[in-house]
């Protein structure tokens, strides 16, 4: 009995595998292209569109788009006014994104080295759950938290320590009335929202540290500081600064949390959806939109100049 | 004779697995000594107890003669080459070498000097600028040693330091570790499962079996008078005779060893098997043969005449080459 040295194609599948064999790059093309039209086309044209938006200017009288190039419009956005919108969402990002850090760094650590089978999936369930809850619902149950008459002035009262409260909305700018009015509680909650942005790409870039590395450390004669600066942190700061441009980024663009905690002061992401909506000053409200994208890039810019990406 | 480290009775338990069980060890300074046995047998645990990586259940551990049961890796005068070098990624070679003196707190010029120096001992001088990434595996083992070495350790630790390395490369990094540590006279402690490594490296060497030390001793005490059948089995191949087989043969009814390299083939003798396999190894080739439940393996030199599988033979040895061991 002979038995073929190539087998027949059972069908339609077997000759579509075969043609990729044969073709490697086309399986690669057809996989990519769905993406790259939506990368391409749809995302990076309607920034284009945006930065063209930004430099055409609004006729004053009749409110109308004139579509003409003009740097009329960024000259309006450099006004002492906006600085101060541009200076304070860009204060708030940095605050945030530093309090997301220092509050993600340890639960991050923790998963990432010793949380195992069971443990492991709570802490991705206790990330992840969040998530899964509305953001607004969210922001209005902090809001409800941090009011006067919320839980915090509550428990404060109950355990007498009012006068610690008292003491840190006394304190000058970022305290206020009360928390949920004060900057205080607008930084409460946009690291509460955020706060698994930063944690999961840190956990991911700590679980690549091998362990030998810690030791290799310790058994040099490091101290667990020095391990912490010379060795975790580098190499964990890929995953750092990828946190960090979700919070920071986040945070400049929201417009909804501003709105409901707070002080009523105007942030970027405020002044856009004002300038767009009730304005319809589109350009400005463009010129603005691209303040947040080119903060974006003198940091990354930075950071990586800071040799953040080494270890990549 | 100073003693480098001491094991006292040590356990290390994990839950109920006994990972080193009541071990006693005595590893004399200037010593290369290793710990010998298949994985999960306590050999690495025992080396993460001397590094402190690991903390006894029970027991005591010393160190030159001071008791190291309290002291933290980093305050210990030891140092390690890990299985997998364990190099910092995002420094290069010389900050890698330097970084033991760095976290003591040397000037940046004088530690660089000193690194240099460590480089240029493992033969990797003019590499300091380079990342880790961009060498070799032998190369990043040497700049592991180097590390390692940069803080004169009174012992030096080396976990499967060889393990990840091809066979010329292993070869050659034996003779070279060998002649560094002689060059030094830093007592080595090193880890391996690799019979051939411990054999020609080691002057001393332990068999650990299941947290278990089997038998100490050097190379040559333990190749050629195995004392239990594991240790007979686990170094060098070795013909493990039952103890009636070992009476037929002329000894006492006991278990014994007898190395292939020391039978051969014979027309007659008293005890015959049955041919089932022949392995070529170049220098010559292994004729198993099986006597009832025993296998024996017998070398025929090059060159000599082979049997056929199937065919009938008795073996062979000089009266010396039989090892009787006592207990199972």
């Amino acid at each position: 009995m002979s038995r073929p040295a190539i087998l027949p194609a059972r069908g339609f599948a077997d000759r579509l595998t075969g043609l990729f064999w044969r073709r490697p790059r086309l399986l690669l093309g057809l996989m990519l292209t769905p993406p790259l039209l939506w990368l391409g086309v749809v995302y990076l044209g309607s920034l284009a569109a945006l930065l063209l938006q930004s430099f055409y200017s609004i006729d004053e009288f009749s409110g109308m788009v004139v579509p003409e190039f003009t740097l009329k419009t960024y000259a309006e956005l450099l006004r002492p006014a906006n600085y101060d919108v541009i200076f304070r969402t860009l204060l708030m990002s940095a605050a945030v994104t530093l309090g997301c850090a220092v509050l993600a760094f340890p639960i991050a650590y923790y998963a990432a080295r010793f949380a195992r089978g069971r443990w492991k999936a709570v802490f991705y369930l206790g990330v992840m759950l969040p998530l899964w809850s509305s953001y607004l619902v969210k922001v209005y149950a902090w809001k409800l938290i941090l009011a006067k008459e919320g839980i915090i002035t509550w428990a404060a009262e109950a355990t007498h320590t009012s006068g610690i409260l008292n003491a840190v909305l006394a304190l000058p700018v970022i305290g206020g009335n009360s928390l949920s009015t004060s900057y205080i509680g607008m930084f409460l909650v946009f690291t509460y929202v955020w706060l698994p942005y930063m944690i999961l790409p840190m956990q991911a870039a700590l679980e690549r540290v091998p362990t030998s590395m810690l030791e290799a450390s310790q058994d040099l004669g490091a101290t667990r500081a020095q391990t912490f600066r010379t060795v975790i942190l580098p190499l964990a700061l890929p995953g750092v600064i990828a946190g960090s441009i979700f919070t920071f980024s986040l945070t400049m663009g929201d417009y909804i949390i501003p709105q409901i905690v707070g002080n009523s002061a105007n942030f970027i992401g405020m002044a856009v959806y004002q300038l767009q909506g009730t304005a319809g000053n589109i350009p400005l409200a463009a010129a603005f939109a691209v303040v947040p994208i080119l903060i974006m890039l003198v940091y990354l810019t930075l950071a990586k100049r800071a040799g953040a990406f080494d270890a990549l | 004779m100073t003693v480098a480290v001491e094991f006292q009775s040590v356990s290390r338990h994990f839950g109920p697995v006994k990972a080193v069980d009541s071990v006693d060890l005595t590893i004399a300074e200037g010593a290369f000594f290793a710990m010998l046995g298949p994985s999960g047998s306590g050999k690495t645990t025992c080396l993460r107890l001397i590094s402190g990586f690991e903390q006894p259940s029970g027991g005591s551990i010393r160190i030159f003669g001071e008791d190291v049961s309290r002291t933290p890796p980093h305050l210990r005068n030891v140092n390690t080459v890990f299985q997998d070098y364990a190099l910092f990624p995002h420094m290069n070679v010389r900050d890698n070498v330097a970084y033991g003196l760095m976290v003591k707190g040397m000037a940046k010029a004088a530690r660089h000097a000193r690194a240099e120096e460590m480089l240029a001992l493992v033969k990797l001088d003019r590499y300091g600028d380079r990342k880790p990434g961009q060498l070799s595996g032998g190369q990043r083992q040497r700049v592991a040693l180097a590390r390692a070495l940069v803080n004169e350790p009174r012992v030096l630790l080396l976990d499967e330091p060889l393990g990840a390395l091809d066979l010329k490369l292993r070869e050659a990094m034996q003779d070279e570790l060998k002649a560094l540590q002689q060059r030094l006279g830093i007592t080595f402690v090193f880890v391996t499962h690799d019979q051939h490594e411990a054999l020609s490296m080691a002057d001393s060497l332990a068999v650990f079996n299941e947290g278990r030390i089997t038998q100490i001793g050097t190379p040559a005490e333990v190749y050629d008078r195995p004392a239990t059948r594991f240790v007979a089995d686990f170094v060098g191949s070795s013909n493990v005779l039952p103890p009636e087989m070992t009476r037929a043969l002329g000894g006492p009814a006991q278990w014994a060893s007898l190395r292939p390299e020391n039978t051969r083939l014979a027309e007659t003798g008293p005890v015959t098997g049955t041919v089932t396999a022949l392995r070529y190894l170049g220098s010559g080739t292994r004729v198993i043969l099986r006597a009832g439940e025993t296998e024996i393996a017998a070398l025929v030199p090059a060159g000599q005449p082979l049997p056929e599988p199937g065919a009938t033979s008795a073996f062979a040895f000089a009266p010396d080459a039989l090892h009787v061991m006592g207990g199972a």
